[in-house]
């Protein structure tokens, strides 16, 4: 048992970290958070459910129609919630992607209706067996694409030159955008990746647990953020680790605590990182 | 604000009294005398979240836990000690003040974007106790059977007569809300909301005014747990989720935060709009999202704010969609780790 929750909690932890890079990167950018995030993540399932059950039961393209729906939402969040909304007190903008989570939720429920939806499962036979654990194709194939997917963003960051226009505005708005940095356009394209990155592991995560629902992104957003903030929201290998790790001891909890419970292992923890560390495991020292 | 003269002031509140001492004899229908009992319940929570929120300047997206605990309370104390509601009612909101304060020792130190989270974890957990505290709380089953108070033989069973009591209550709130805002500690709050350090360098102990405006704010929002729970007989932990804080500071946003009177519009609108529009009735949520969305970009202050927290500073271009260059003014705020 205790292998099996080691297992699935590195799963589980691949789609927190993904999540927590996407807060990281709005947060690195405008010192901002996207509340809305969980809600892109939701959106992405259900473009993926689309695919998967009326076009073509393809994964890969359900994968390629969350990414495209989270991007799209990920900018017109940014053109509202923070474009329309900046010399604004950040507050409002937050409130604001507060608004933006209730609106997608409720759409998605209008359109979809409340009730939970099938997702049919890929890869779901057993791969090896480690230790007693089962390890599913799935769940190598969902680690190997989070792993992939950092790499191709690290890649991104250090080797392109959109990669260089995100760190340098992340470093000083002001003069990035002296240097000729188009600061709106790498915003927005940053913006854009984050909502992608969410919805694109909501297709994964849909096809994970087999089920979608309008309201299923509220509890991953929130988790996301824990993440974040638990290895540190100013850093995006500490938001990786603070993935994997939340993951890791909330499927612990689960073993060693109750299943009741599990959702209150993350929510304590990101309270107590809050009042205590505000910086997080591999967080570089700064006030927030 | 349209600033009316104190003599049609007096005049207008008088009928407006009139009117809401009136409404059960005009509405007729028990079924909207529910539904203005349970706007007077949500002018409450508006109003004590416009304490956080529009004097203070501090966010809270765990009003709806708050809001829980103490209708949660009232009720475990009357169920199972069979106190009468004028005992179980004042002790839930005490509690409640207590929990708020505790929470606000902790986490009121926070940065806003931080202390939103802080608070929406703690509802959350609040949320899962009561599911999980089988003993205590009867988990999902929820607590049915509240005892109906009633005062020397008077029962309140009777919706017309719950009215009058939510009215009462509300308009207590409303009116103490409206005194402390004029008083030194309201002056302190404000004076907090619109710059912290300035605030403390004149010698107002930021940390102290602002544990105290919470918990505050969590006293009311208890009590209103506590009539909402004798109210509708039944309470479960899914009617004090995350849905129920967003809602309130809807209210709080649309109505206008940091006026006495904004908060009691907001929730008044809010209310009728399902109403109203019956046929909207199934997305009404949507309506809320939308409005939450629309009101922050489009009239931040308000229908009826004084300078509330979303407005820019003075001097600062608002909509700037089509610009493309920064904006100076505004940069000290949107760049670098300025808040």
């Amino acid at each position: 048992m205790f292998t099996q929750q080691l297992v699935n909690g590195i799963t589980e932890g691949s789609l927190f970290a993904l999540i927590a890079i996407s807060f990281s990167l709005v947060w690195g950018l405008l010192k901002l958070v996207n509340f809305a995030m969980g809600e892109i993540y939701m959106f992405g399932a259900y473009a993926g459910w689309i695919v998967v059950s009326y076009i073509t039961p393809n994964l890969f393209l359900a994968l390629i129609a969350g990414f495209a729906v989270g991007w799209g939402l990920g900018w017109i969040v940014e053109k509202v919630a923070f474009k329309a909304l900046r010399g604004v007190p950040h507050i409002a903008s937050l409130v604001c992607t507060i608004g933006f989570s209730f609106l997608f939720k409720e759409i998605a429920a209008a359109i979809f209706g409340a009730q939970t939806k099938a997702m049919p499962s890929f890869y779901s036979s057993t791969a090896i067996v480690v230790a007693g654990a089962n390890v599913s194709w799935l769940q190598i194939f969902m680690v190997a694409l989070a792993v992939g997917m950092m790499l191709l963003l690290q890649l991104l960051f250090y080797g392109t030159k959109i990669g260089l226009g995100v760190r340098a505005v992340a470093l000083d708005y002001r003069t990035a955008g002296l240097m000729g940095i188009r600061v709106d356009r790498v915003t927005s394209i940053a913006f854009s990746l984050s909502g992608a990155l969410a919805a694109f592991v909501g297709v994964l995560a849909a096809i994970y647990y087999n089920a979608i629902n309008p309201y299923m992104g509220f509890v991953p957003g929130i988790k996301g953020f824990t993440a974040a903030v638990f290895g540190g929201i100013t850093s995006i290998p500490g938001a990786i680790l603070g993935g994997y790790l939340l993951g890791i001891i909330e499927n612990m909890s689960v073993q060693f605590v109750s299943s009741g419970y599990k959702d209150f292992v993350s929510y304590l923890l990101l309270i107590v990182f809050l009042l205590f560390r505000p910086n997080g495991i591999l967080g570089k020292k700064a006030k927030l | 604000m349209i600033s009316i003269s104190r003599k049609y002031r007096l005049v207008l509140q008088l009928c407006v009294g009139l009117l809401l001492i009136a409404l059960p004899y005009l509405l007729g229908n028990q079924y909207f005398v529910r539904i203005a009992t349970m706007i007077g319940i949500y002018v409450v929570l508006a109003s004590s979240l416009n304490l956080i929120i529009g004097f203070t300047g501090m966010y809270s997206l765990g009003h709806g836990a708050f809001y829980g605990i103490g209708a949660y309370a009232s009720a475990i104390l009357s169920l199972s000690l069979h106190w009468p509601f004028w005992v179980t009612m004042p002790l839930a909101g005490l509690f409640t003040a207590m929990v708020g304060a505790f929470l606000g020792l902790a986490t009121l130190r926070l940065r806003q974007t931080f202390l939103v989270f802080g608070t929406l974890a703690f509802g959350e957990i609040v949320r899962i106790l009561i599911m999980n505290w089988n003993s205590l709380t009867r988990g999902p089953m929820g607590i049915p059977g509240i005892p109906v108070p009633s005062l020397f033989g008077f029962s309140f069973k009777n919706f017309s007569n719950y009215y009058y009591l939510v009215l009462a209550f509300a308009a207590l709130v409303v009116f103490l809300i409206a005194r402390l805002y004029r008083s030194r500690v309201g002056r302190a709050w404000v004076a907090i909301r619109e710059d912290e350090v300035a605030a403390s360098t004149m010698g107002v102990p930021v940390f102290g005014y602002k544990v105290l405006a919470f918990t505050i704010s969590c006293l009311f929002t208890g009590l209103a747990g506590a009539f909402y729970g004798h109210f509708v007989r039944y309470i479960s932990a899914d009617q004090f989720g995350m849905n129920e804080s967003f809602l309130i500071l809807t209210m709080v946003a649309l109505g206008g935060t940091g006026s006495i009177i904004g908060p009691v519009i907001g929730a008044v609108i809010l209310m009728l709009i399902p109403e109203v529009f019956r046929f909207l009735a199934q997305y009404r949520s949507v309506l809320y999202g939308a409005i939450l969305i629309l009101v922050i970009v489009i009239k931040p202050e308000g229908l009826a704010g004084v300078k509330g927290l979303f407005v820019p500073p003075s001097g600062t271009a608002r909509f700037q969609f089509r610009k493309r260059k920064i904006d100076p003014a505004a940069e000290g705020q949107a760049g670098g780790g300025a808040a």
